[in-house]
């Protein structure tokens, strides 16, 4: 069994075998395929409760994680943002001397996200230009 | 977590809570699945493996230079940590894990998540992967979905 503390490097492990097996389509493939089946939690939220379920479900999954970061959900202007200030995983991966990280890991939060929520009607944006120091901001809006 | 003028917000620091998201279990099981539609079960093995040299090498050093103890020492703090059942005892150079609770296998199930019986191709295979890199044999005994197994490691000349 790896344990639950160790899958980040396996999953960046894996973007990177996947990679070797068939490009970046053969990553971005997988990134829609867990998409599409593994983010029910996140889908059936979202659609319940609006941006306060992205609220709900990212505080459970960043706290589990030991993130950094400050959310905000601003329900009158229906814009729920996180700005990551150190991304658990990202930042695990970077303080690992002995593995490189797969060289656009921070990509699959967008696609993951993105293919959920642009379907129920939000906006995703999400700068991923800091992610070389395991930071980036995430903004969602209400279309 | 404060709401204030419509606006709730919520604030953490790395250190406010401990880093134990057994969802990645689930992530892990969708992976496999995925590897074994997708490429076959071969391609699956071949992926495992590629974790257990290339994201476990610290364990590798370690067994290669203080032995099963580097085994034994890891998988005892992974089961304490994620609150799974198992035996350990090491006897004749051969160290036997009596896994009664996989903490994996535990968590995907009461959580209603997706299981596959291949799952356990990850212990299998990672196993390997780490033995065979530090000159370890290793031997994995499960029944898909009973959350239980006996594994076993031992050096490569011995015979077990």
């Amino acid at each position: 069994m790896i344990s639950c503390t160790e899958f980040i490097p396996a999953y960046s492990e894996l973007f990177k075998f996947l990679e070797q097996k068939g490009g970046k389509a053969a990553v971005v493939s997988f990134w829609e395929h867990l998409s599409d089946s593994f983010l029910n939690n996140l889908r059936n939220i979202a659609t319940q409760k609006g941006l306060a379920g992205c609220f709900e479900y990212w505080s459970h999954t960043l706290s589990e994680e030991a993130a950094d970061f400050k959310m905000m959900l601003d329900e009158e202007n229906q814009i729920f943002t996180i700005e990551m200030r150190s991304c658990p995983s990202k930042g695990r991966l970077l303080e690992r001397k002995d593995i490189k990280p797969y060289h656009v890991y921070c990509e699959h939060c967008d696609i993951l996200y993105r293919r959920v929520l642009e379907p129920l009607g939000f906006e995703y944006n999400i700068d991923l230009s800091n992610c070389d120091k395991a930071s980036c901001k995430l903004v969602v809006r209400r279309k | 977590m404060s709401p204030k003028n419509n606006i709730r917000i919520l604030e953490l620091n790395s250190s406010d809570n401990e880093y134990l998201h057994k969802d990645f279990h689930g992530a892990l099981c969708y992976g496999i699945k995925y590897l074994d539609q997708t490429y076959g079960q071969d391609t699956t093995a071949e992926y495992l493996k590629q974790v257990g040299r290339e994201t476990f090498s610290p364990i590798i050093a370690a067994l290669k230079k203080e032995g099963l103890i580097t085994l034994e020492r890891h998988f005892k703090q992974i089961f304490e940590l994620e609150n799974g059942e198992a035996e350990f005892k090491c006897e004749d150079n051969c160290l036997v894990i009596k896994v009664s609770k996989c903490p994996a296998i535990a968590h995907l199930k009461s959580k209603g998540q997706l299981f596959t019986d291949r799952y356990c191709e990850t212990t299998v295979n990672v196993n390997t992967a780490i033995c065979h890199a530090a000159g370890y044999q290793c031997s994995c005994e499960y029944k898909p979905g009973e959350g239980k197994c006996v594994q076993k490691f031992w050096k490569k000349d011995d015979t077990k």
